[in-house]
């Protein structure tokens, strides 16, 4: 109480806001972070959003030379992701397809120590309940958004690794709209061969993204998210062959991608609105003749103000060209 | 008019008669005033216990540099049952909000917290099933979610969701 007290006297002098979090609960959230970087594990989890459950199960394995991830979805259609420190290769139902994704940077970006302390900016991070899940002794670490423009988190990790073992997406009104929850879940014991993507995939047509950081001109926001900051801008491919752009603004834990896409040469009208499928919204529209696509973990009204903001400008040293 | 933007905060009109309002709204400077209050009412009643500090004198100071923007929220979710209230039951709320506004607040809510943000001026959203291609975008957009930092790859799920993939039409 008194600290509180405190913080408010100090953000009353001057226009520096500190956000004091206890610092347990940020140890918490480096300590499940340092465990998905370290364990190698296996087990088997429920994804749920709306009424949708679906069961899969998730292999890591961890070696000197990076680290690699399995996961097979086992209810209906096989599917199948295999992820190695740099590239993903997703196994979509019944297409003799393999989708590859690479990263030529470095690897996939990771949440550092010191933006977990800035989380704190968005977020109210403290400790909750804490509860038997699985056969693991777990605590809850619950991160309150500070506005409405994100959704909150429920984190249950095992008290005694820091591993990940419930994730639950709330949204303003403290509704449950996502859950991942391990049912069973052995840490260690991995080998090499529990990661090999079962798919033989020798002749499936291969679909590389070919995704490139890239400067794309003339495009922006007419003004950020509260919170959100543009963390990448690149150039890729979406499904076979449409090439699109990707900016992707993040405030540290939510990830909100704009996708723009030329309408040149498409002939199906686009289907501008709003969808969702579980915490992830996606909205469509039109801007100067190119289709803009913004996915996101975070509320429709989010996804939609960040949609809305997208203009382009003509570059002003490429005048006469495009269009 | 009142009736039917009542409606429409319910959720209850069907899309076309919500664009009618909608439409309305957009012309109609005293139809805007009359959801802009349901809309204050409605926050106020569903939020009275999470005021936070000084709200009574921010929404004053907001109140006097007009313009507040204030605009539908998700529907879907949340019923707003209440709000087919008549115009003096409205009334009564009108007061009510007044009472919740200055009555002391139990809850203290640490500084620098953005008050209730200003609601979003976008229209209300055209609602769409999924694109066609939303597995691509899917997968496009996880690999930059800091999430798996803490997760590992299991939200990449989503990206080969079956109720994404089915729909082809």
């Amino acid at each position: 109480m008194l600290w509180k007290l405190l913080v408010a006297g100090l953000s009353a002098l001057g226009p520096v806001i500190v956000y004091a979090q206890s610092p347990e609960s940020l140890a918490w959230l480096r300590k499940i972070q340092g465990a998905t970087q370290k364990l190698s594990y296996t087990g088997t989890f429920v994804y749920q959003n709306g009424g949708r459950n679906e069961t899969s199960r998730i292999t890591r394995f961890v070696e000197p030379a990076g680290d690699t991830e399995r996961l097979e979805v086992l209810d209906g259609v096989p599917r199948e992701i295999v992820r190695t420190r740099d590239t993903v290769r997703c196994y979509p139902p019944g297409s003799r397809l393999v989708k590859v994704d690479r990263r030529t940077e470095r690897g996939f970006p990771a949440l550092l120590p010191e933006q977990i302390s800035a989380l704190a900016r968005n977020y109210d991070i403290s400790l909750g309940e804490t509860r038997r899940l699985a056969g693991y002794d777990c605590q809850a670490v619950v991160l309150t958004p500070r506005d409405n423009l994100r959704y909150g988190y429920r984190l249950y990790a095992d008290v005694k690794t820091g591993m990940l073992l419930r994730a639950v997406t709330v949204d303003s009104a403290g509704q449950q709209i996502e859950e991942f929850v391990f049912t069973q879940l052995t840490i260690g014991g991995v080998t090499r061969d529990m990661v090999k993507p079962r798919h033989a995939s020798g002749h499936w047509r291969v679909e590389d993204a070919g995704a490139a950081p890239a400067k794309l001109a003339g495009w922006g926001l007419s003004s950020e998210l509260p919170g959100f900051h543009k963390i990448v801008e690149l150039k890729r491919r979406l499904g076979e062959s449409r090439s699109a752009g990707q900016v992707v603004y993040s405030d540290g834990l939510a990830a909100v991608s704009v996708f723009i896409e030329s309408l040149e040469g498409r002939s199906d009208p686009v289907r501008t609105g709003l969808a969702s499928v579980g915490a992830i919204h996606i909205y469509t529209r039109e801007v100067a003749n190119h289709m803009v696509t913004v996915v996101g973990e975070a509320p429709a009204a989010s996804v939609q103000r960040i949609a809305n903001a997208v203009e382009y400008r003509r570059p002003a040293a490429a005048t006469g060209e495009k269009k | 008019m009142k009736d039917r933007l009542s409606a429409l905060m319910d959720g209850e009109l069907d899309d076309r008669s919500a664009a009618d309002v909608l439409q309305t709204l957009a012309s109609d400077r005293e139809a805007v005033e009359t959801w802009r209050t349901y809309q204050l009412i409605s926050d106020a009643m569903r939020q009275g216990t999470q005021l936070s500090e000084g709200f009574t004198a921010r929404v004053s100071a907001r109140l006097a540099q007009e313009p507040t923007v204030l605009a539908p929220r998700r529907m879907q979710r949340e019923s707003r049952r209440w709000v087919a209230l008549s115009a003096a039951a409205s009334l009564a709320a009108v007061a009510l909000v007044g009472w919740l506004a200055f009555a002391p607040q139990p809850q203290l809510i640490q500084p620098g917290q953005p008050v209730a943000q200003a609601p979003v001026a976008d229209p209300k959203p055209n609602i769409v099933p999924l694109p066609t291609q939303a597995n691509d975008y899917l997968l496009a957009h996880q690999g930059f979610s800091p999430r798996n930092s803490l997760q590992g790859m299991a939200p990449y799920v989503r990206t080969v969701s079956e109720q994404t993939v089915q729909p082809r039409k």
